[in-house]
């Protein structure tokens, strides 16, 4: 029996945890839901040791614990199965079940009988029949996820907290993988389930804990209430969003996608953009959206699928083939896709447009800086000269000399990943205004956000991805958050 | 109360030490500068008239300058692969290997390749000079492919284009000793003024053009760009592969300079170690000059000062009478030296 009470915790002057309390029961399994950004994460790495609350208490059958480092919070039975897992692909199962506390004889060598011993004995309790010998590289998703549970299970872990297990698993992965939590539950093993998918939930889950901004909004028995609800307490009441208007000129299609598809990450899509349009694509984590569009960008490759541009079929195998054909990109994580650091602010500003306007090869600064000078205008990129490196600026004003790096080769098409990712306030409805602007002038534009708000500010429509397909679409003034959760989280909209 | 003036004059070296904090290259040439000093002082006033000493001191200059002629022009395109993040250590073989080609070519003997066709004069040694500057391309070009198509990390791609570069440039010519017409070492060795001074005149040119290259042209943008932050550079529409394949061409284009250059000044090459340990040279130049290993950080002039300040130290370590054996463990201290400086700078 776990408890964790009024945990509070803030990364400077953000409070992300407020006065939070769960509790779980040996035998149990709960899901931990909410948002991107809900606090699911910070509670749970306070609870694996990897974080300190500033304020709370965490109890384990009436004791009260402290956890200032994994490890204790691993002797104290709670192991932390984060999403990306932990295992050394190049060593066998039963080595990797013991790495850090290998079992020795009295020589001082390993004792691998020993080790694959004790590793068969653990799988023949959970029924797993796999061979300890086997290389990790060699097993699939789900088999590494349920080697890592073992592990925690050969630690005497009496709560195991799952992050996202089922992300990047198939259909028979995940059904794997429950029956072992259902074994483990028989077992009297609580079990702390983060998950962005409802349908599992209401599948594998007892009870529920939704957070939002910080806040347990609603807990409960997961019988009493639908997927339909879960997504209702994630958002909270639909809020009103100002939407941002403009002179809408839908002219030509620019963008069309057949049956598009990646070899991991989407599959089958569909979907067209026009002249002046605002198209917004959206999902939670592990819905392929990012590497949709890189493939449309050709930073990445598709398997099947065709891509026609202004009506004409295309292959973009290169990014400097997209910018080519007027396809621009301005990245998600900003620092490690977006600034070159060893660069100052003009050369960032106009790195994407010097094959553009080059004589002979030869970078035209002049015309460079006269563009830069009008897009600091425009853009409002508050900075002391066009020479200082590019990290001396703030990140809303970073983030606009990566929008006008693009700007300045006047793409037909623009796809902002995360577009106000890390930025402030002011600069945000500034980087909005900019995007309206452009469609005004009959830009094509995709923005991809994870943030439903954005999405109905400032799109026409948007398309709600779910693990790499389009679960839905919603428009106009009709879109609002508790649709997009819905779709989100893998339900449908009603009909009507 | 200070007046303005003294403080100004007190200031001096607090402004150099402001100019150094803004730019690298200050540090680089105050290091130069004061070895220059001291070498200047340890040659010694010793002669009869100031025109003798400065005679002297000139000879002594252009020595070490034609000396790192063709390692120098060697450390520039090796500024360029370590700019991008990688590394090339086939360039000595890669000068055996164009150098045995074009003194094949030109051999005034019996097995003289153009000779035998009946070319010979300024005509051959443009043929020969042509087909050892795309050779050299042409190799570099194919270690370029290696990294990028062939994805194989740049040591390990130049580490086996070292030893097959080599050994096979060996194989071909053991038993064979070109006889370089004497025109041709003119290239090298033309007296101007009762100076031999021509390979300096090459690497200077090539270093201004490097320089341009670097600084103002897309190319040298993007290799900045592929060197500071890949993904960003890639997803801005640059052709990583390309930038990256090109860099390596012109290594190989500059080596091929580089062998033309040896070829020409002495006459003959020493398949077995002509070259060797050039590539190493080449890197500590590159890395005295501030050039990071990590990539994205480095200067055509900075690599221009770092060889200067080697060369410099060798001349030292000689007016000083070291031991040979010795040397080379200066050489290793003052690569370790800078780097230890330029990280204390940056921090």
């Amino acid at each position: 029996m776990i408890e964790m009470k009024n945990i509070t915790k803030s990364f400077g002057t953000n409070l992300v945890l407020k006065n939070v309390s769960i509790a779980l029961k040996g035998g149990e399994i709960c899901a931990l839901i909410g948002e991107n950004g809900a606090g699911k994460s910070t509670l749970m790495n306070i609870l694996g040791g990897v974080h300190q609350m500033d304020s709370g208490e965490i109890f384990i059958d009436g004791q009260r614990v402290n956890f200032n480092t994994p490890a204790q919070s691993l002797g104290a039975g709670i192991a932390f199965i984060h999403q990306e897992l932990n295992l050394i692909n190049d060593l066998p199962i039963f080595e990797n079940m013991f790495i850090g506390r290998e079992l020795k004889d009295k020589w001082g060598r390993l004792d691998l009988k020993g080790m694959y011993k004790a590793t068969e004995e653990i799988f023949a309790r959970m029924n797993i029949q796999i061979d300890p010998g086997t290389m990790v590289r060699d097993l699939d998703a789900s088999y590494k996820q349920i080697v890592e549970i073992c592990r925690a299970i050969m630690m005497e872990a009496s709560v195991i907290i799952m992050d996202e297990p089922t992300t990047s698993l198939t259909e028979p992965e995940i059904k794997r993988v429950f029956e072992m939590m259902r074994t483990l539950q028989e077992q009297g093993v609580g079990i702390i389930f983060i998950s962005h998918k409802l349908g599992e939930v209401m599948e594998i889950c007892q009870r529920y804990f939704v957070l939002r901004d910080g806040e347990l909004v609603a807990e409960g028995a997961v019988a009493d209430v639908t997927t339909d609800d879960l997504a209702r307490f994630m958002v909270g009441h639909d809020i009103e969003i100002d939407r941002l208007s403009r002179t809408k000129n839908l002219g030509k299609e620019i963008l069309r996608l057949e049956n598009f598809s990646h070899a991991r990450d989407f599959r089958q899509i569909n979907l067209s953009v026009r002249e002046g349009e605002i198209l917004g694509v959206t999902g939670l984590l592990g819905d392929g959206r990012s590497t949709l569009f890189q493939t449309v960008f050709g930073a990445d490759r598709c398997i099947s699928g065709r891509m026609f541009l202004r009506g004409e079929e295309v292959k973009v195998t290169s990014t400097e083939q997209a910018l080519q054909l007027g396809i621009g990109y301005v990245p998600r994580n900003r620092k490690e896709n977006g600034i070159i650091k060893d660069m100052n602010v003009l050369e960032n500003a106009s790195i994407v447009s010097w094959p553009l306007f080059a004589k002979r090869g030869v970078v035209d600064r002049e015309r460079h800086e006269e563009i830069f000078r009008g897009q600091q205008q425009e853009l409002d990129i508050v900075l002391q000269s066009f020479s200082d490196a590019i990290n001396t600026l703030s990140g809303g004003n970073q983030q606009k000399v990566v929008l006008a790096k693009w700007l300045a080769a006047d793409p037909k098409l623009l796809i902002l990943d995360n577009p106000t990712q890390g930025v402030d306030v002011g600069a945000k409805e500034e980087i909005y205004g900019t995007i309206l602007k452009l469609a005004e002038q009959g830009m094509a534009i995709v923005v991809l956000s994870s943030e439903a708000q954005e999405i109905i500010r400032i799109c026409d429509r948007a398309l709600v991805m779910y693990h790499g397909e389009i679960q839905g679409e919603v428009s106009g003034s009709a879109m609002t958050e508790h649709d997009i959760m819905r779709l989100a989280t893998g339900g449908v909209l009603d009909a009507g | 109360m200070q007046t303005a003036k003294s403080s100004k004059e007190r200031n001096i070296f607090k402004r150099l030490m402001a100019a150094r904090a803004a730019d690298s290259h200050v540090g680089i040439a105050l290091v130069l500068l004061l070895l220059i000093v001291v070498q200047t002082l340890v040659l010694g006033f010793d002669y009869g008239s100031f025109g003798q000493w400065f005679n002297a001191w000139f000879r002594n200059w252009i020595n070490i300058l034609r000396n790192n002629a063709g390692v120098g022009i060697v450390a520039l395109g090796m500024t360029f692969v370590i700019i991008t993040g990688g590394i090339d250590l086939a360039v000595g073989s890669t000068l055996v290997a164009t150098g045995a080609v074009i003194m094949t070519l030109i051999d005034t003997g019996a097995n003289g390749v153009l000779g035998g066709l009946g070319i010979t004069g300024l005509p051959a040694y443009f043929i020969a000079i042509v087909i050892g500057l795309v050779m050299g391309y042409l190799l570099g070009k194919g270690i370029g492919l290696l990294i990028t198509k062939g994805r194989i990390a740049p040591f390990i791609a130049t580490l086996g284009a070292m030893k097959i570069f080599r050994s096979v440039t060996q194989h071909f010519m053991q038993g064979y000793n070109p006889r370089v017409p004497r025109d041709f070492l003119k290239i090298s060795n033309v007296q101007i003024g009762g100076l031999m001074f021509m390979p300096i005149v090459y690497w200077a040119i090539i270093a201004i053009v490097l320089h341009y290259i670097s600084t103002r042209t897309t190319f040298g943008r993007q290799v900045i760009a592929v060197g500071s932050n890949e993904r960003a550079a890639q997803l801005s529409g640059v052709n990583v592969s390309r930038v990256k394949t090109r860099v390596y061409s012109l290594m190989g284009v500059l080596v091929a300079i580089a062998a033309i250059i040896q070829v020409s000044r002495i006459g003959s090459m020493d398949y077995a170690n002509a070259g060797s340990g050039m590539e190493m040279d080449a890197i500590a130049a590159a890395v005295v000059g501030g050039t990071s290993m990590a990539g994205g950080r480095g200067t055509i002039l900075g690599t221009f000062m770092g060889m200067l300040i080697i060369a410099v130290m060798n001349n030292l370590l000689n007016l000083f009478g070291v031991p040979p054996f010795l040397r080379e463990a200066f050489k290793g201290l003052i690569v370790v030296l800078a780097v230890l400086l330029q990280r204390k700078q940056r921090e």
